[in-house]
């Protein structure tokens, strides 16, 4: 069957700067925003942007990730001419084939991609928070008769050393790719978003694997074997929000953007909405002692205490006389009695014990990790 | 292993007092509990037992309901297996349109087909009316080891807690306290209001053959196939009948103050509990949705809401739906709001149920009784003035 796109989502990484928060599950599995996981915002732009046929490259830690992601049926994908599927590393009579890099991720699954028979790859990574359509990239794609389209973020030129960046000539042209760059010549950034005419890449990725020379990453790699050869690389402006929640900082403040009624990313937008497999659980309920000011609350949640300018998601309970402040609480969180929160984030299934405080600061936004518990006088043990 | 069930809905149900939330939607696919339907709980039940398919009876077209159920997937009925939803639509019309026998002989083949092919050893009959949560694994349990014909869900209520002129009716149990059922009669033929009543919560289960003789009879006579005729088939000959008393909570929605009492009643931590947390989970239908915002001015006070809201004024003691925005200085107070209704700012509403998608203009105000609360029907608008505008 043919098929115009293929995306490949890359969502093998660990994302190692989020600590404890990735310590049992991959970076794009990571909690966001009260009723999402990273990986929904990449998963619904490609359902948004009419491509039913997903590739997610898992690795490590991928039970929860997998597990999320299933057949891609909550984000529409599980169609007769599309799917999402799970691709995990695999030993073959040629050996194990656990991914090196991002190009080795899609090198090792040519043969999932030639089983659709794609004209275009679409390179995404699963640990961005953004809404983008990624048919008007493929668009431009097209109308530059270009091999390779990186889509590129103008970024403030003293965090450009941060990045990947390109330097283009007057048509958009890449000329030039600087990774991390002392003295950048350009703002630039990649975004980790590419869009490769498929048989061009593959026959890199193969020619240059049967020479024993592997192109593992994009950026180190192919981009630069790429410039060599003269392929018409072109880079793709994207204004619009767009966020790297690789640390616990910005995860944070990420999430507390997120609250603003008026940001950017217009999560209540009906004709770009954001995806996600949902729990089944009750209505939130808010007691008599409750009190909810500038905050996200999500179904399954019981509230007996005082939540301001915080997120919280699906499930979690808070007891009488406590505080959640400035912070992100994740699902199915327990908060007991009399406990006071202030810039942290807490974890997934993590039970503060009555009396506990956890405050945090702008710099050192505090960190309660998955299931653990904290505290633990409570009257009830 | 999955237990052998075949599970007949009959939701060809009087929902007339339910006027004008029943007007385009059958009983079933009544919006209850800020993000359930009726529905929700009878199916949620059948998980229990994990039943792979259910036939459904329904009056009108079930539009609605079908949009909730879509493949039933939700709840486990979607297997390809032998599985799936068998739906009879329009029930009400075959009846009129038809010339009697060639509806009676449809309505009956019906039934006979979907129990015939079906691999079930048992058949359940449920409805929606009766708001609960059962576990029909205890209830199978409890009709092995009776050896019963026929088992039957009742609960202890008092006389006073349905209708004057209620449709439902009251087991009659042994004096021996041996669980045996006698017979029901209706609950309008008691009269004292203190009086305990056994309801009878019309479901009930029986081994498929014995459906089946029940089938025959209710053809024969040409009746319907009510939990009240099959007591009366299986009494006549003289098969054992059980009663399996529910302790959960239950409303019996019959009206719209039961119906407003019911949605009230969640807003009690221990009827909420006891439905939804006692036995089985309530599933329903999944939306993706946002969280719900709370704005800087908003002012809660025990109220529940489903994901999907902005909320700035105040809320009291109601019942909040998806995707509703109450404005600042709007004040609701003891009332149901469904999805999708926009009320603006400075609003005054109390003890007020809108149905979906209504607009409340700024400055409006309405106010009922907990005992006789105002609805607004679908897709109206109330003016600043009070005056209403009805949907289509």
């Amino acid at each position: 069957m043919k098929t115009e796109t293929v995306a490949m989502i890359l969502a093998g990484g660990q994302g190692s700067r989020l600590g404890k928060l990735t310590k049992q599950i991959a970076k794009p599995a990571v909690p966001f925003g009260g009723n999402y996981r990273i990986i929904d915002f990449a998963l619904s732009n490609c359902a948004n942007s009419g491509i039913d046929n997903v590739g997610v490259v898992t690795q490590y830690q991928p039970l929860i990730l997998n597990n999320h992601v299933g057949n891609g049926a909550s984000w529409g994908l599980n169609r007769h001419n599309g799917e999402a599927t799970i691709l995990q590393p695999y030993s073959s009579m040629e050996g194990e084939k656990f991914f090196k890099g991002t190009a080795h991720a899609v090198y090792q699954n040519i043969d999932f991609i030639d089983r659709k028979d794609p004209e275009y790859v679409v390179i995404l990574s699963g640990d961005h928070i953004y809404k983008m359509d990624y048919q008007k990239m493929l668009d431009y794609h097209k109308e530059q008769e270009a091999t390779l389209t990186v889509g590129v973020m103008p970024v403030p030129w003293e965090d450009a050393s941060r990045f990947g960046v390109m330097n283009t000539d007057k048509t958009d042209r890449i000329i030039e790719f600087q990774e991390k760059p002392e003295n950048p010549k350009s703002n630039l950034a990649s975004m980790g978003i590419y869009i490769f005419d498929w048989p061009v890449l593959k026959k890199y990725l193969v020619d240059n694997q049967a020479k024993n020379r592997q192109l593992t990453d994009f950026g180190h790699h192919v981009i630069p074997a790429y410039l060599r050869n003269n392929e018409a690389i072109y880079a793709y402006s994207f204004e619009g929000y767009w966020k790297d929640v690789g640390t616990i900082e910005s995860l944070w403040s990420a999430n507390m953007e997120f609250l603003d009624p008026k940001h950017e990313l217009d999560i209540r937008d009906r004709s770009w909405r954001v995806y996600s497999n949902n729990p089944n659980t009750t209505p939130q309920f808010l007691t008599e002692r409750a009190k909810a000011t500038d905050s996200m609350i999500t179904d399954g949640c019981y509230i007996a205490g005082e939540v301001e300018h915080s997120i919280l998601s699906h499930s979690v309970k808070l007891g009488e006389n406590s505080l959640v402040k400035d912070s992100f609480v994740m699902p199915n969180a327990v908060i007991g009695k009399n406990v006071k929160i202030e810039k942290a984030i807490i974890g997934e299934g993590a039970h503060i014990h009555d009396g506990t405080e956890i405050i945090g600061t702008d710099d050192n936004i505090e960190v309660v990790g998955y299931d653990e518990e904290v505290g633990g006088y409570s009257d009830e043990n | 292993m999955r237990t052998k069930i075949a599970p007949i809905l009959n939701l060809v149900e009087n929902s007339e007092k339910l006027m004008p939330l029943t007007k385009r939607r059958p009983l079933a696919s009544l919006p209850f509990g800020c993000r359930y339907r009726l529905i929700d709980f009878p199916f949620s039940s059948l998980s229990s037992i994990e039943a792979s398919s259910a036939a459904l009876f329904i009056g009108g077209s079930g539009h609605s309901l079908y949009d909730h159920i879509r493949s039933g997937a939700t709840w486990g009925l979607e297997s390809s297996v032998g599985g799936g939803v068998f739906t009879h639509s329009h029930i009400n019309l075959k009846a009129e349109l038809e010339d009697n026998d060639g509806y009676i002989g449809n309505y009956y083949e019906d039934h006979y087909h979907y129990v015939s092919r079906s691999n079930a050893e048992y058949v359940i009959l449920m409805g929606s009316s009766m708001l609960s949560n059962i576990r029909l694994d205890s209830l199978l349990q409890f009709h092995e080891k009776k050896k019963s014909d026929v088992t039957v869900i009742y609960k202890k209520i008092k006389r006073s807690e349905v209708r004057e002129d209620s449709i439902y009716s009251s087991l009659i149990m042994s004096k021996n306290d041996d669980d045996c059922v006698e017979g029901s009669r209706p609950v309008t033929e008691i009269s004292d209001q203190d009086a305990d009543l056994l309801i009878n919560m019309e479901m009930m289960i029986m081994s498929k053959d014995k459906f089946l003789t029940y089938l025959f009879e209710a053809k024969n006579q040409h009746v319907d196939i009510t939990t009240d005729n099959l007591i009366k088939f299986s009494r006549e000959a003289d098969d054992e009948i059980y009663g399996f008393e529910y302790t959960g909570y239950l409303k019996v929605i019959e009206d719209i103050r039961s119906y407003y009492q019911a949605n009230m009643d969640m807003l009690n931590e221990d009827n909420f509990n006891a439905l939804f947390y006692r036995a089985n989970p309530v599933l329903t239908k999944p939306k993706n949705s946002a969280p719900t915002y709370y704005g800087k001015q908003s002012e809660i006070n025990n109220a529940q809401f489903a994901n999907d809201c902005e909320i700035y004024g105040s809320v009291k003691n109601s019942m909040i739906f998806r995707k509703v925005s109450i404005a600042e200085g709007a004040n609701v107070e003891d009332s149901i709001i469904m999805q999708d209704c926009c009320i603006e700012e400075d609003v005054h509403l109390k003890h007020v149920i809108l149905d979906k998608h209504v607009y409340v203009k700024k400055g409006a105000r309405l106010e009922g009784t907990a005992e006789e609360p105002i609805v607004v029907s679908k897709d109206s608008i109330i003016h600043a003035e009070g005056d209403i505008e009805e949907g289509e």
